[in-house]
């Protein structure tokens, strides 16, 4: 996934994207006048044309009417108004004069009819949030995409924000998924795989092979969901036996039941310390997620990217707290 | 947000538009046609493109002068002049963000963070794309934390600096970061960044953690650790925004749930599954606790004796002296002898006399000096054994 680094504006932004019409449907008229280069397209909107009807023309898909939206800052056009249409990456670290991009990450939990403690929300207070980012043209971007914008191989809408879970619940399946589908947002759980089909709690290898085929993500957040910071008192051998089991013990299982190694971590309890990042690095993953409640511009430190923890007694003016999407700073 | 140029513009090529400008000869792709709405002629459409590239160059915004000359070039791409605009301009670009780069890198050499972190992101807002800008971003430097002080009247960057750093000639660092001008004068009032500078710690008194002002009572019912000295800046430092919140292992947080909703059996299933892989975690023993101590008094409060003293048994084998269960446990002891006592004599009312002496031996076994069972058992079989002889004449 992330191994295939597409470096212009590859793929789509979310991984399932809306429905788009089936080859053969009727196609918009006769193409408009256009003048065309390696980097922009000019043209003028005709009767009907939306961004999306404009990224399916000319960038080939509609899901790429962000960058239409994004470049002209504009949702809607007149007919006969003249288009700009960039054809590629425009600002790949999304720093301008002004200030930087930052993308939120945001962190869930279980999920329930009804809110339990802090970290069962309530489905309906999940719809309300999700149906929030859909109203308020937020896009909804995978982890893997976030991942190649900290490498500079990816642009991102300028309202792009993650969506990951956390342990693996099976409430997932049952209140995250439906409204997921239903808005074709995209996720990444994050699992850690001594939970993995522990119980009546718990989601399975065969669930989470359903959810990967059906567009989610599965990542890894360790074997036994322990701090991954190094203890009083443990010697150096202990810790590397124990690290050895935390972060290689995930990837066979990975293997054996995705078919894949898992790229990115979240540390239990968001907790890391410098000494940790050369080990996780040492395992294969290229980054790995805190807790800490702040969004992330493309030049984090992809090993200690940050996360931000939606929690059930939040409101719906607290879930919006955590959407920043623009670091104002004078760069001129 | 949003780049404000780009709209007027938008705008203003509508109004040529609509002014209905016909005469296009065709695209570069050969793909105009004469259908669909007129779209205005390739000169002045490149025109209005050409005329926004030299506004925004003129008013310093390179990047998206560059981007207005590669649109002119999209409408008109034989335009050698613009070509040669934007060929002068993309070399000035790349000369300034070479520049910025390297002032960045003189930055680090100098230990002052923030410079370098604002020189080479001046470096990607010109050029957003710049591999050099962004790794030397990435790797060198972190996030900083600053502490804002508000100048007070006798503030200068020297004083200031003894006062955070525990070093005068660190004034340099507050001077840079603040991008103030040379000897500058610090009005009373206004905010200045103190940043964190890697490896100095901060020695001003309000940095340090205020002590806490009760002596700390060790509470076995708090639920969950405070937040972890953590990772990052050394302990002086102050996170005044950082709000850091740790994630909760699942178990546990399904444990103190049940535990919420007095679902005892649940709670302790979960916090040994939790315990298996984390033996004495103290953590995990906290909640056991509190979990066995809610149940003991649930089962106290229901007579159900035997759980109850099952359950306290437990908890006094994990400490001995957790509020008040040892009181609980013989209280349970007792309570329960009282109801086998009891049951012995309703029994034995109802002439059950073999069901009455049951009751009172195990009266007896729990209290072996209960005066009053041992009377009543050998009373009891004294009759039974009358009964017998009865019985068999």
């Amino acid at each position: 996934m992330v191994g295939g680094l597409a470096l212009l504006l590859g793929a789509c932004a979310t991984a399932a994207p809306e429905p788009t019409p089936a080859p053969g449907a009727a196609r918009p008229g006769p193409r408009p006048a256009a003048y065309e280069s390696e980097d922009f397209v000019v043209t003028f909107a005709q009767p009907g044309d939306t961004p999306e009807t404009l990224a399916a023309r000319y960038l080939g898909g509609a899901d790429r009417a962000w960058m239409i939206e994004d470049y002209t800052g504009l949702q809607a056009f007149s007919p006969g108004q003249e288009v700009v249409i960039p054809r590629r990456s425009w600002n790949a670290s999304g720093v301008t004069p002004g200030g930087y991009q930052i993308v939120p990450i945001l962190t869930y939990h279980n999920l329930g009819e009804q809110a339990k403690g802090r970290l069962v929300l309530a489905a309906a207070s999940f719809r309300e949030q999700m149906q929030y980012l859909r109203t308020n043209g937020y896009r909804v971007v995978s982890l893997g995409d976030f991942v190649e914008f900290t490498r500079l191989g990816r642009q991102l809408p300028q309202k792009a924000v993650v969506l990951t879970f956390d342990d693996g619940y099976r409430s997932f399946k049952d209140f995250a998924y439906p409204v997921l589908k239903e808005l074709g947002f995209t996720a990444t759980l994050f699992i850690y795989t001594d939970w993995v089909g522990a119980g009546r709690g718990a989601l399975s290898w065969s669930d989470l092979r359903d959810l990967t085929a059906a567009g989610f993500d599965i990542q890894a957040h360790t074997k036994t969901h322990a701090d991954l910071r190094r203890a009083h008192g443990e010697t150096e051998a202990q810790y590397a036996r124990r690290m050895h089991a935390e972060l290689e013990l995930p990837q066979e299982l990975f293997n054996k039941n995705l078919g894949r190694r898992s790229q990115i971590l979240a540390y239990p309890y968001g907790r890391w310390e410098e000494g940790l990042l050369p080990k996780v690095k040492e395992y294969g993953y290229i980054a790995a997620f805190s807790v800490r409640r702040q969004g992330n511009a493309s030049f984090v430190r992809p090993l200690a990217a940050h996360r931000s923890q939606i929690y059930s007694e939040m409101t719906l003016d607290d879930f919006v707290k955590n959407l920043n999407v623009f670091q104002e700073e004078n760069l001129r | 947000m949003r780049p404000p140029g780009r709209q007027l513009l938008a705008a203003a090529a509508l109004g040529l538009a609509l002014g209905g400008c016909a005469g296009l000869t065709g695209g570069p792709s050969g793909e105009a046609k004469t259908a669909g709405p007129v779209p205005i002629a390739r000169d002045p459409l490149a025109a209005r493109h050409r005329q926004q590239a030299e506004a925004l160059e003129r008013d310093g915004q390179l990047r998206r002068a560059a981007e207005e000359w590669k649109i002119v070039l999209t409408i008109t791409p034989t335009d050698t002049r613009a070509r040669e605009s934007l060929r002068t301009l993309q070399a000035r670009i790349d000369q300034l963000v070479a520049e910025r780069i390297d002032e960045g890198r003189k930055a680090l050499a100098r230990g002052v963070q923030v410079e370098a972190r604002r020189k080479f992101l001046a470096a990607l807002a010109l050029d957003p794309g710049s591999r050099a800008a962004f790794d030397a971003l990435q790797s060198n430097t972190r996030e900083v934390e600053f502490i804002s002080h508000t100048v007070r009247a006798g503030d200068t960057l020297s004083s200031l600096a003894q006062r955070y750093y525990g070093d005068r000639s660190r004034s340099e660092v507050i001077w840079e970061t603040n991008q103030l001008p040379p000897n500058p004068r610090l009005a009373p009032g206004t905010t200045l960044k103190i940043p964190e500078i890697p490896g100095v710690p901060f020695v001003h008194p309000e940095a340090r953690r205020p002590p806490p002002a009760v002596a700390a009572i060790p509470t076995p019912d708090v639920p969950r650790p405070g937040p972890a000295p953590g990772p990052g800046p050394s302990p002086a430092t102050p996170a005044p925004k950082e709000e850091y919140t740790p994630e909760v292992n699942p178990l546990l947080a399904e444990a103190r749930e049940a535990l919420e909703r007095s679902d005892y059996p649940d709670a302790l299933g979960t916090v040994d599954k939790y315990l298996a892989s984390k033996p004495g975690d103290r953590e995990g023993l906290t909640l056991k606790k509190q979990a066995l101590y809610g149940q003991a008094k649930s089962q106290i409060e229901a007579k159900q004796y035997p759980e109850s003293i099952q359950s306290l048994t437990l908890l006094t084998r994990l400490q001995p002296d957790y509020e008040d269960a040892s009181a609980l446990l013989k209280q349970s002891r007792t309570r329960l002898v009282e109801q086998h006592y009891t049951q012995g004599v309703r029994f034995y009312r109802e002439e059950k006399l073999k069901e009455a002496i049951a009751e009172w031996r195990v009266v007896l076994e729990m209290d072996p000096a209960h005066a009053n069972a041992r009377r009543n058992i050998d009373q009891a079989e004294r009759l039974l054994r009358g009964l017998e002889q009865r019985m068999k004449k």
